[in-house]
Formats: structure tokens, C-alpha cells, sequence
């Protein structure tokens, strides 16, 4: 009998970790990815030939070793970078563009570790370069080792604004302030969660401790209502969130700056997930339209596993866990409970931690009430809020619908950036829960047309 | 809001564009007749939302080319007719009908001689003057073609909700999220169960292509109309490369590159069903038959592909009139629903609300032509 073959999409912790427990079990591998280096966005890693210093606390910096290691050990693995899977269907078809050719790959499983992108809200001037999010720009001095920007405003909710300033800081910049919408005190409530995650929350002290040392001005409870510049960004402006989740008249304050990194939290890349027919389910503070998935990564669509930050929220820790336990089920292992109890455990453990940071994501929805009639909500097709607002009260309260009528989330990112907008916004302005979300269609990355006509098929 | 033991005179189902077309010319009469239009899904979420959004006059048929001589005129002047400043992005760049053999070419020449005695501006055009027109066009059998400069595209999306907001302001009761459950003959009238209400109609018009014979059926109805599958492809935005609409008739390809730059392509290829889920081998069937058709294109990357229904007659033309059942109506647009619209919706106001029998086009498209075996062709069908 030949091995079972399973396709991994993404080389980030959890499909790492997936792909390393397939190949465990004797599974043909190949693993699919965009960057050009294993790592996804936590580990990513610089290609440069001269390794730029890393910023990150060396706990961090350590697990990223290991992984890397581990996934580079792990031999024959069929690793592919700088592929852009462009579509996933039901039959577990999965189709990748690698240069000018693509190819059908006809796996038994796939194991989607897609992971999660930032979440874009728009408000006036967000479109202005210099605007980042905070995960792009430390992308930017991951990868480059060199700050996108000198002096920098870091803004947003949960944990990531802190980490980014601090990096930021330890590689040189000036941070100007530091504006977190909601307290990280609100950690506290879930006090069982801290313990479990004490070596994390240590280092995430320690980069408060680097913050605080610069003695960077931090403004609690504050949102960044504007964005000023032409061509590039001169200031922004924070107004402080009152009770009522809106931002306080008389509160303004304009800083100067080039660079604002912002992080309202994360939406999860489950186009492909969706694609391939798997159900969706709404989370607000775990990533918004996530695929549901049981304790192992089964989604509704038979032989479409899940694995990571594409299934929901986690963090780079519960991934690698989960990566494991999703690798060792899409292998096919029989006694799961058993087999994986250590993999469990710790992914369990895990998860308490990140149940107590998910509620630092919690945004008021009146931060929407940001967003003015000239304001840019779609990018690609340079579609304005008032035009999106007609088709609320023209009755067009859907995503697909919103779509049809206004054009948002049919350009060149297909809904990755405003898709999630405009839920939440049609949620505020009309009042009704999200009931659905655009429907994710191939294609999940533009190919060509030389290149979809250059095809070949591999099956098992 | 909920609908039960609600009376309405006029019940529509299906507010794609031949729903709302028909709803909005009858509720323009301004007989006071009340009218409601049902849609199972939400806006555009039928076959008028997705197909290639173009419109022509170059048809072999007499009664096809006036039927959308009189759309394209309406076409021109929706934004004033319909009270819709904003424009339905009318285009009129023209169309050109490719032929790849010399039968297909000698079709085109007795079509055009047809369209030019009804006063339609086209022209018969040789290889070169093809390519001259469409520098991306592959030489590959190509012989020639016919042209149209009045011919062009609009925005499906933004017809729809023309329509709409007009039908809105006239009263008309539209409905979406309300499926048609069943409808039986009651009195004078029918009673028809719409989600979980029951109302009274005294007309019905069938307006769900190849849908209607489900709900024909509980009335005895037998029409033959079955569901035509069709997969979409849209690139990014690109500089110009197909100025008029293209269409391949041996290809079975339609091509529209709208003002935003993105090239639509509708692909032909014959399947069953009424899926419209992208399917995974349309991609590696349409992409080399894209390249044969225009090379120019072959490095353009695709941005997203879409599925859609057309309804399919025996002789692909649309099925336009009362049924054998009095006050029962169905209006089956064969696969030009949207481009027909306008017409259409104006015939069927007047057949339905002044019993006018006499227009020589609805008399030639009623659904009894099935039984009597007057069929027609339609020679430039793109239909795989």
C-alpha cells in the first residue's frame, strides 16, 4: 500500500509541527508556502545572507530554534516556497501556482495552517503610507533587520502593540506614545489562564519593562481617530475612549510621527477552508469567520483538517500543539485520546493562557462610529462608507450582498482587508448580528492564464 | 414583517432582472393593482447577478433583434427612466461576433443582412480588420466577423438596484429571503405558502427561469425548460486589450472588458446540474481555449472565477406568456435574461395587466409552442 500522502498549506508553527508528525508516521508530506522561508509570521525568517539581530525576548527566540530545527530534520519532506495555493476544493483538490505552471495536487488529507492576518478598521487617513500594521512592520525588521519608520505612534488592542513598541525601541526608533484600547489588566479576570502562561506572560514583562525604561508616553483607553499627511504621514490624532466606547470630545491630541503601527486584532485566513465546503463559524475576538473544527482538526469537509491561528485565535504555543494533534489525525492515527494526551494536555494548557489574552481583543463597537462618509473602506476598488451606508439602508446588510451593490471586497485582495469591516460595520450601523460572510470563490491568489493552462496533476 | 392572509393582485417570484423589469413596468401603469415580488435569495443573488453583462443586437432572429433593439434604447436612457442619477455604467464600445470557420462566417453574413434591414448598424469584418480592432485576437481558423458599434455592456448589479429602488417607489412590495413553497389554484386566483405565510394572488408570474417547472408542477404545468450551468472568470484590472465585447461562437467564450480594466470571460462548457460552486477542473478547461481565443491575454492574472445558472429551452429561445392555467404566467429568459429585460418586463406588464394578446414577438414565445411544435432557431447562440 502506498504511504498517505498529505498536503500541508502553510510552514508556520502549526504546519510545521503538522507536517513533522505526518512525516512521523510514515505519511508522504509536501508542504505549501508563500514566503520564501519556513516560519510563517511568528518564526518568520530573514533571507537576507547576513542575519539581522533579532528583537524578540530570547524564550521566543529560542522556541523559533527548535521548530525550524525540528522541521528541518524532518526528511524527506516535499517543502515548497514561494507557492501560492490558489484554490482548495471538497474532492481535497488542492491548486498551486509555483512560478509559470500549476499543479493539481490530489492528497488524501489537507491540512490548512493558514494562519491569521491583522485586522484592517478603517478611519479617516488609514490609506496615508506610513499607516502599518504593527505586524508588517515588524515583519519589516524581522526579515530586513531596518525600521520602516524613526518615529513611531503604536496603537491598538492585545498584546501585539507592547511587543512592536518594544522591538521597535530595542532596535532604535523613538516610539512617541504607545495607545492601547483595551487594558491588559483585563488579563486578570482570568487568573488561571495567567498561570499557565507565566513563562510567556514573563517575557511579555519584560518587554514592558523595555518600554518603560525609554519612558515612552502610553495612553490607555485612547484610539487613533486620524491620520494627517499626504504622501506620507505627519501626525496622528488619539482621542481617549469614554464609557460609552466613543471617543471624547476635547480629548484630541495630535503627535508628530512617520510611521503608526496598528493591531486591532486578527481575522483568520479560512478562505480556503471555505472554499473547499468547510462550515464557518463566527468568532468575534478569535479571528471572525473561522472554519468549525472538532478536537483534532476535522472540519465538515471529509479529509480538510485545520490546524493553528486559521482555526480560530491561538498563538504561535497552542498551534505547534495543535499542528501536532491535526498532523497526527490527517496521518490517519487510530487511538487519538490516547496517542496524543501529551499533545492535548499542553495544547489545553496553552489555551487557558490565550483565553485570557483573547480578552484584550475586545473592541467597542463604537470605534466604528470613527469611520466618516469620505472615509475609504475598500482599497482595491476605492469604495467609500457612504457608499456601503447606502446599500445598509438600501437593505444590503450581507457581505455578498454589500458586495453586489457597492463593489467592496471584489478587487485585487478579494475581501482579505475590508471583508471584516465590513461585517462590523454593517453590524453597527443596522443592528443585526453577522449572520454570513462573503462567499470565498477561487481565486485565493491572482495566476494567469499561461500559467492555469500550464497544468499538471498529482495524485497518490 | 409578516405576510399572511395578505391579498396582492400581481404575485412576482424572482426579482432578478426579469422580475423586476415586469414588476416595474406594471406598477409604472399605475392601475393601482397591488404587487408583490418573492425572491428566495438576497439581491442579485440569482443568474441576473452573474452573467457576463453584456447586450447585443446582432441576432439572426428578427423577433432577438427587436427584442433587444428595444432593450439597448431603454438601456440608454435608464438613468432618467428608472430616476437613477448614478448610471447603470452603460458602455457601448460595440460587439464583435467572432466566426472560425466559413460556415460560421456565411451565418454571420445573412444575420447582419437581417439586423441592417431592421435599421441595426453592423458590419460584416475580414480577419485582418478583427485583429486591427483587437490587437490580443489569436489568428488561429479565424476568418472573420461581425460588428456592432451600438452594442456594449452595463452593470447587472447596478440594473438590479435601479430596478429596485424604482420598483420600491412605485409600492411594490419586494421581497428577499422568501421562498415559494408551493401555489395552487384557489377561486379566481391562486394562494401561494411564502415562507411561513400563506397569501392570495390573482395573477402569478413565474419569474425563476430554469426553476419554474418545480412550482409548475404542483398545477399540472409541464414546461420544458432545464438548468445550464456557466463558469465565470475575471482578471485584475489591465490596461486596454479588448476595446468591444468579444464573443466565439466555436470557442464558446463571451469576453467584456469593463471600464474598471477587468476582462470577464463566460465559458461554455456542457454540464448538468444547477451548482453554482466553481467547479475544480474549469480552470485547466477554460484557460488554453482563453489563450487560442485572445493570446494577448495569456499573461493577465485571473482575479476570481464565479458559477451561474441559465435556463436552457429545447429551442433556446426565451418562453414568454400565460400557461395553460388562466392568470398563471412565466417569463423563462433562455439565457439573455438580462439583456432582454426592459422589453420583456414592458410585454409581459401589458399581457398581464391589459390582457394585450397581440404583440407578434409574445405570441410567437408562448409556452404552448412546445405542444404545437413551432420552434425556432437561434443561429448565434454561444452554447456549448
Amino acid at each position: 500500500m502506498p504511504a498517505r500522502w498529505i498536503v500541508v498549506v502553510g510552514a508556520g508553527p502549526a504546519g510545521m509541527a503538522a507536517a513533522i508528525e505526518a512525516h512521523k508516521r510514515g505519511c508522504r508530506v509536501t508542504v505549501l508556502d508563500e514566503a520564501p522561508l519556513p516560519g510563517g509570521q511568528i518564526y518568520r525568517q530573514s533571507a537576507a545572507a547576513a542575519k539581522p539581530r533579532e528583537f524578540a525576548e530570547p524564550g521566543e527566540i529560542a522556541r523559533k530554534k527548535r521548530l525550524l530545527e525540528e522541521f528541518a530534520q524532518a526528511r524527506p519532506i516535499d517543502y515548497r516556497a514561494g507557492v501560492a495555493v490558489y484554490a482548495v476544493f471538497g474532492n481535497r483538490e488542492v491548486h498551486v501556482a509555483q512560478g509559470e505552471r500549476t499543479e493539481v495536487l490530489c492528497p488524501d488529507a489537507v491540512v490548512l495552517a493558514t494562519g491569521v492576518r491583522e485586522n484592517a478598521i478603517p478611519f479617516p487617513g488609514w490609506t496615508t503610507p506610513g499607516v502599518m500594521y504593527a505586524g508588517g512592520a515588524q515583519a519589516i525588521l524581522k526579515s530586513q533587520g531596518v525600521l520602516p519608520g524613526r518615529r513611531i505612534v503604536v496603537a491598538g488592542c492585545g498584546p501585539l502593540p507592547m511587543v512592536v513598541a518594544a522591538q521597535m525601541l530595542r532596535a532604535g526608533g523613538t516610539v512617541e506614545a504607545l495607545a492601547i484600547l483595551s487594558p491588559m489588566s483585563r488579563m486578570l479576570r482570568r487568573l488561571t489562564g495567567l498561570w499557565r502562561g507565566r513563562e510567556i506572560l514573563l517575557e511579555g514583562l519584560r518587554y514592558l519593562q523595555t518600554i518603560r525604561g525609554a519612558g515612552v508616553t502610553r495612553l490607555p483607553r485612547h484610539v487613533v481617530t486620524h491620520a494627517i499627511g499626504g504622501r506620507r504621514l505627519e501626525a496622528v490624532v488619539l482621542s481617549r475612549i469614554g464609557r460609552d466606547g466613543k471617543p471624547v470630545r476635547g480629548t484630541e491630541r495630535e503627535l508628530a510621527c512617520d510611521l503608526l503601527a496598528l493591531n486591532y486584532g486578527f481575522t483568520a485566513n479560512s478562505e480556503l477552508a471555505a472554499m473547499a465546503g468547510a462550515q464557518l463559524k463566527f468568532e468575534r475576538t478569535g479571528g471572525g469567520w473561522v472554519p468549525a473544527a472538532d478536537r483534532f482538526g476535522r472540519t465538515s469537509a471529509e479529509g480538510i483538517f485545520v490546524a493553528g491561528d486559521c482555526a480560530g485565535l491561538r498563538g504561535a504555543l497552542v498551534a505547534e500543539a495543535e499542528g501536532r494533534i491535526v498532523g497526527a489525525a490527517a496521518a490517519g492515527a487510530a487511538d487519538l485520546e490516547h496517542e496524543l494526551r501529551e499533545a492535548l494536555w499542553r495544547r489545553s494548557n496553552h489555551q487557558a493562557f490565550q483565553a485570557a489574552v483573547r480578552a484584550t481583543f475586545d473592541l467597542p463597537p463604537a470605534l466604528w462610529s470613527i469611520v466618516t462618509d469620505d472615509t475609504i473602506v475598500c482599497r482595491c476598488e476605492n469604495v467609500k462608507f457612504a457608499e456601503i451606508r447606502q446599500a445598509f439602508q438600501s437593505g444590503h446588510v450581507t457581505p455578498n450582498a454589500v458586495k453586489r451593490n457597492a463593489r467592496p471586497g471584489m478587487g485585487w485582495c478579494a475581501g482579505r482587508t475590508c471583508l471584516r469591516a465590513i461585517g462590523e460595520l454593517s453590524e453597527f450601523c443596522t443592528g443585526a448580528a453577522q449572520a454570513e460572510t462573503m462567499t470565498a470563490r477561487p481565486m485565493a491568489r491572482p495566476v494567469s492564464f499561461a500559467a492555469l493552462s500550464n497544468q499538471t496533476r498529482a495524485a497518490s | 414583517m409578516s405576510a399572511n392572509g395578505k391579498k396582492v393582485d400581481v404575485l412576482i417570484v424572482g426579482a432578478g432582472a426579469y422580475g423586476l423589469s415586469c414588476a416595474w413596468w406594471m406598477a409604472r401603469k399605475r392601475t393601482g393593482a397591488s404587487i408583490m415580488v418573492v425572491d428566495q435569495g438576497e439581491f442579485a443573488s440569482g443568474a441576473s447577478g452573474r452573467n457576463g453583462a453584456g447586450f447585443r443586437m446582432q441576432w439572426g432572429l428578427e423577433m432577438n433583434i427587436r427584442l433587444c433593439q428595444e432593450s439597448i434604447r431603454f438601456f440608454e436612457n435608464a438613468a432618467e427612466e428608472l430616476d437613477y442619477p448614478r448610471g447603470i455604467d452603460l458602455k457601448q464600445d460595440g460587439y464583435l461576433v467572432l466566426a472560425h470557420s466559413e460556415k460560421a462566417y456565411a451565418n454571420l453574413r445573412t444575420a447582419v443582412a437581417t439586423q441592417q434591414g431592421l435599421g441595426v448598424p453592423s458590419e460584416m469584418l475580414d480577419a485582418d480588420e478583427c485583429v486591427k480592432m483587437v490587437p490580443a485576437l489569436g489568428r488561429n481558423r479565424l476568418v472573420g466577423g461581425s460588428y456592432c458599434a451600438r452594442d456594449g455592456s452595463a452593470s447587472p448589479f447596478l440594473w438590479l438596484d435601479a430596478l429596485l429602488k424604482a420598483c420600491r417607489r412605485e409600492k411594490v412590495d419586494v421581497r428577499y429571503g422568501t421562498r415559494v413553497h408551493g401555489i395552487r389554484k384557489n377561486g379566481a386566483g391562486f394562494s401561494a405558502m411564502l415562507n411561513e405565510d400563506e397569501i392570495e394572488a390573482y395573477r402569478v408570474l413565474l419569474c425563476v427561469d430554469w426553476a419554474a417547472p418545480e412550482l409548475l408542477a404542483s398545477l399540472g404545468v409541464e414546461l420544458p425548460v432545464v438548468s445550464l450551468p456557466k463558469e465565470a472568470i475575471v482578471t485584475v484590472p489591465c490596461e486596454p486589450k479588448v476595446r468591444p465585447i468579444l464573443i466565439s461562437l466555436e470557442h464558446h467564450i463571451s469576453v467584456n472588458q469593463v471600464n474598471r480594466g477587468s476582462i470577464i470571460f463566460v465559458v461554455s462548457r456542457a454540464r448538468e446540474g444547477s451548482e453554482v460552486r466553481s467547479t475544480p477542473d474549469f480552470l485547466a478547461f477554460a484557460a488554453p481555449r482563453v489563450i487560442d481565443l485572445l493570446p494577448g491575454v495569456a499573461d493577465v492574472p485571473v482575479l476570481r472565477t464565479w458559477g451561474g445558472v441559465s435556463s436552457l429551452t429545447p429551442d433556446m429561445q426565451p418562453i414568454l406568456g400565460q400557461t395553460e392555467v388562466e392568470g398563471l404566467y412565466v417569463a423563462v429568459s433562455s439565457y439573455r435574461g438580462f439583456m432582454t429585460s426592459p422589453a420583456v418586463g414592458r410585454m409581459m406588464a401589458a399581457l398581464i395587466l391589459d390582457d394585450d394578446t397581440n404583440d407578434p414577438i409574445l405570441s410567437k414565445l408562448g409556452p404552448r409552442r412546445f405542444q404545437t411544435g413551432d420552434l425556432i432557431s437561434e443561429p448565434l447562440l454561444n452554447q456549448a
